[in-house]
């Protein structure tokens, strides 16, 4: 079988045989740079990224074998409100992507749903983001804002080539009333340990039970890995977040989240903790189409289903029973005061 | 099954030979050759006619298969040598502008280019692209009918500046690709391992068949099958799509439910099978 070989399938660090780049980018200086990361990597010029991107008859799962990088330039919609329900006690939050698709394959990612394509797109116009969330902050006169990273993409996982959180968190450290919210499932944290670490930032990293795990997160770092990332980071003095979203149905699952919650509260510093979350599985019914046309044969998605609004979830019971019981198992590690349950509207 | 876009006569006689691409068929003025998991089209040159081959190459492939499709030719570079073999990462249509990116997922020798399909043989060759005259026609048709990690393009240069398109025979054309044979093979054994993957996963259930036969079933009612049977394949992988149950339904609406019943039943528990990591 000739595909990529297996260096390539080191995720920390991806090896690229394609580019694409936005001709109005390509003279840019982090084009440059990442480019010249991967000097054996052919260049493909192209008009706007969504040539590439956006065409329908694209298999995500087949492109997952060997995702392309496509550098662009997000011209609008930088910075976009966050949806109501979400967020960790401020009245100003909105998310932002720097990149779209993740170097990760957890196969109840809504990813897989929204785009039809799975190469990586970055946009290199770090300051425009900058320029936007300034402008919300000037608007937002002092009443602090959040502003939620991971919605797209990972936030770490793929630093080593977008150089995402050396670029930012400066600024954050500049505007001590914006909030970032660093949402990652990565080990990549040596940027962030070379950084004195800032007040207003949260490192926020998602886990489910170790069974899932195995099953559902392909090429995602061990949870003991992860785990030992989050006390490095707290030593070093950043506040962290842990995000169980989203919650996972399986015969047996409170024993897996009662021993996941044990191993991660059993180690961590709760006086470090900034936040804890949880929220249940659902997708848009049209992106559970989408993932279930491309993975027929995957066990999650022959279960039963509720659909209610749009949206595809457990039936309510499996899921007030799920939320309540590990809201239960969390109030035992933690005060409440700490948790947040997302109650995203369908 | 492997679909073969190819122009010229000359570019389809070695293919032919090396996969015994023996069993011709005449149709709308177009031959076609097979063998059993492959086919060949010869199209005659032009875009327009590179996109209706193909079409009727895509009508003619089996309901629900997956097809992967190749369109071997030969090309014109400014600079690349002749008999440099290519594989297409960008194709423009010079009339257009019109811009396709076939996906690259394999990792093999063959190097890579960007190609523009123009209206008439190219001369002067003004940019750094190869040259050709049908891709844009058969890729546009191309991936309307399969993914477009499954549609691809392979060119071989047999003119640039140093050697003009005038010099170029039948048999200097037939050469060309013979001489690429070697690097066609890993892209095809890689295509077809791509369509081979994708009709696994849709496979419908033993016993769908004689399910949708033995009763009658709405559109509507199919779609409902049809997303049980994936359920089933899942959830009870070893059996055929039966339950004795069936026995007593008179109706397709009493199969559904009963069907659905019974799934509901397993799941949600699905993830207690053990599944290697997939890709």
């Amino acid at each position: 079988m000739h595909w990529l070989p297996a260096r390539c399938r080191q995720y920390t660090n991806p090896v690229f045989n394609i580019i694409y780049i936005e001709r109005q980018v390509a003279d840019h200086a982090r084009t440059r740079e990442i480019c010249a990361r991967f000097p054996n990597a052919t260049r493909v010029e192209c008009d706007r990224y969504g040539e590439v991107f956006n065409p329908k008859s694209q298999n995500f799962r087949l492109q997952k074998r060997s995702p392309s990088l496509i550098l662009a330039e997000k011209h609008k919609g930088r910075v976009l409100q966050a949806p109501d329900g979400y967020g960790l006690g401020g009245n100003r939050n909105y998310y932002f992507s720097h990149m779209l698709n993740c170097l990760y394959d957890c196969r109840y990612c809504f990813l897989q749903g929204m785009y039809r394509s799975a190469h990586y797109v970055l946009f290199v116009n770090y300051e425009d983001f900058e320029n936007d969330m300034g402008t919300l902050l000037a608007q937002a006169d002092n009443e602090p804002c959040w502003f939620f990273s991971g919605y797209d993409c990972d936030s770490l996982a793929m630093e080593p080539v977008s150089a995402f959180v050396q670029h930012f968190m400066p600024f954050f450290s500049r505007h001590p009333q914006a909030h970032i919210e660093l949402r990652t499932k990565s080990t990549q944290i040596r940027g962030l340990l070379k950084m004195t670490p800032i007040p207003n930032a949260v490192i926020a990293f998602s886990f489910t039970p170790e069974e899932m795990y195995r099953t559902l997160e392909h090429k995602v770092p061990t949870l003991e890995r992860r785990l030992q990332a989050m006390l490095q980071l707290q030593q070093a003095g950043w506040q962290l977040g842990l995000r169980f979203d989203p919650l996972i149905y399986q015969h047996g699952y409170q024993a897996q989240y009662r021993r996941l919650f044990q191993q991660l509260f059993s180690q961590l510093d709760n006086e470090q903790l900034h936040s804890v979350s949880l929220g249940t599985f659902r997708l848009p019914r049209s992106y559970f189409r989408n993932i279930v046309q491309l993975y027929p044969d995957e066990p999650l998605f022959a279960g039963a289903f509720s659909t209610d609004n749009g949206m595809i979830s457990y039936p309510q019971a499996v899921e007030q029973e799920m939320t309540a019981f590990c809201t239960r198992e969390l109030l035992q590690h933690i005060p409440e005061s700490l948790l947040f349950p997302c109650t995203l509207a369908a | 099954m492997i679909n073969l876009v190819v122009a010229l006569p000359a570019e389809a006689r070695p293919l032919m030979a090396r996969y015994r691409l023996t069993d011709k068929t005449t149709l709308g003025g177009f031959r076609i050759y097979r063998n059993a998991g492959m086919s060949l089209i010869i199209s005659g040159p032009g875009k327009i006619a590179a996109a209706a081959a193909t079409a009727l190459l895509a009508g003619c492939n089996a309901a629900g298969e997956q097809a992967a499709w190749l369109n071997i030719g030969i090309a014109g570079h400014a600079t690349h040598a002749t008999g440099e073999s290519l594989l297409v990462h960008r194709i423009t249509d010079h009339a257009t502008g019109k811009s396709w990116y076939p996906p690259q997922l394999f990792d093999l020798a063959t190097t890579t280019a960007s190609l523009l399909t123009v209206d008439r043989p190219e001369e002067s060759y003004p940019q750094e692209v190869a040259y050709d005259m049908e891709a844009s026609g058969y890729y546009a048709v191309a991936a309307r009918f399969s993914s477009t990690e499954l549609v691809q393009c392979f060119k071989v240069v047999s003119d640039n500046r140093e050697h003009s398109s005038a010099a170029i025979t039948a048999e200097s054309c037939a050469q060309l690709v013979t001489q690429s044979l070697d690097e066609i093979d890993p892209l095809l054994d890689a295509l077809s391992a791509l369509a081979r993957d994708q009709d696994r996963w849709h496979a419908a259930p033993a016993g769908l068949e004689q399910l949708a036969r033995q009763w009658h079933f709405t559109v509507s009612q199919q779609h409902q099958l049809a997303e049980l049977a994936r359920r089933w394949k899942v959830l009870v992988p070893d059996q055929p799509l039966w339950l004795n149950a069936f026995d007593n339904s008179k109706k397709a609406a009493e199969v559904l439910q009963c069907l659905q019943q019974h799934l509901d039943a397993l799941a949600p528990g699905p993830l207690q099978a053990i599944h290697e990591p997939r890709v």
